[in-house]
């Protein structure tokens, strides 16, 4: 991956994760799982831990201990109305930022 | 009352156990896993500037929950830190910035530029 994608990606991924659970709840390694059939393949398991923390200590998910055959119990997230509210936050300044880009690429090219 | 005023000079000893416990969850890891980890912890010991006790055993738990939960699913350890290692390790440390001894520094800065455009506005 590229390091442009890497920098990108480091400002949107946090959206990208809040949508993918908006659907349907899901572990760490779920979500990873559903990044690299996107087309993601790169993203390191650890980073999308990091940030599962991270949404975690900012209350936009709730967290539910699943036991698990071997290992540690998994955590598994589901959004809350607050992670909601922010997925939609995050939805309408991707709208601007997208618009005025393509607008910029169009215009200038 | 001999228990609080004796952790008053050594640290709290409850946090003590937990550390302990963590350094033997890394032990307890499986070949690869149990490198990285180490070279992890290492690094967000030195680096991290994490001081309050309470969030640095935050941070420690996850990150061996983390190594924990990958070795138990097979995850290959370059899977889990990617390309760039450090860039890894200050991702994770983000997280626990609240506990940060430049949070100190950075409210310094903060107090100074306030005060300096106090006027200004």
């Amino acid at each position: 991956m590229g390091k442009q994608m890497t920098e990108m990606l480091k400002g949107t991924l946090e959206g990208i994760v809040l949508a993918l659970i908006a659907g349907q709840p899901a572990y760490g390694y779920e979500i990873t799982a559903r990044l690299r059939e996107q087309g993601f393949t790169e993203i390191a398991e650890g980073t999308i831990y990091a940030l599962l923390v991270r949404i975690e200590q900012r209350g936009l998910v709730d967290v539910e201990k699943v036991p698990s055959e071997k290992g540690p119990p998994r955590k598994v997230y589901s959004l809350n109305p607050r992670g909601r509210e922010d997925l939609d936050e995050f939805w309408r300044t991707w709208s601007f930022l997208a618009d005025r880009i393509e607008e910029l690429h169009t215009k200038g090219n | 009352m001999a228990a609080k005023w004796i952790e008053t000079i050594t640290g709290s000893l409850d946090d003590k156990k937990q550390y302990k416990q963590y350094k033997a969850r890394l032990e307890a890891l499986p070949g690869k896993y149990r490198t990285a980890a180490q070279a992890l912890d290492r690094y967000v010991i030195y680096s991290g500037g994490v001081v309050k006790a309470d969030v640095m055993l935050k941070m420690f738990d996850d990150l061996a929950t983390l190594f924990e939960q990958a070795a138990a699913d097979g995850t290959p350890v370059s899977a889990i830190v990617g390309d760039d290692p450090v860039e890894f390790a200050e991702t994770f440390l983000a997280n626990y910035a609240d506990g940060q001894w430049r949070n100190k520094e950075k409210q310094r800065l903060t107090d100074a530029i306030g005060e300096a455009t106090a006027d200004e506005n």
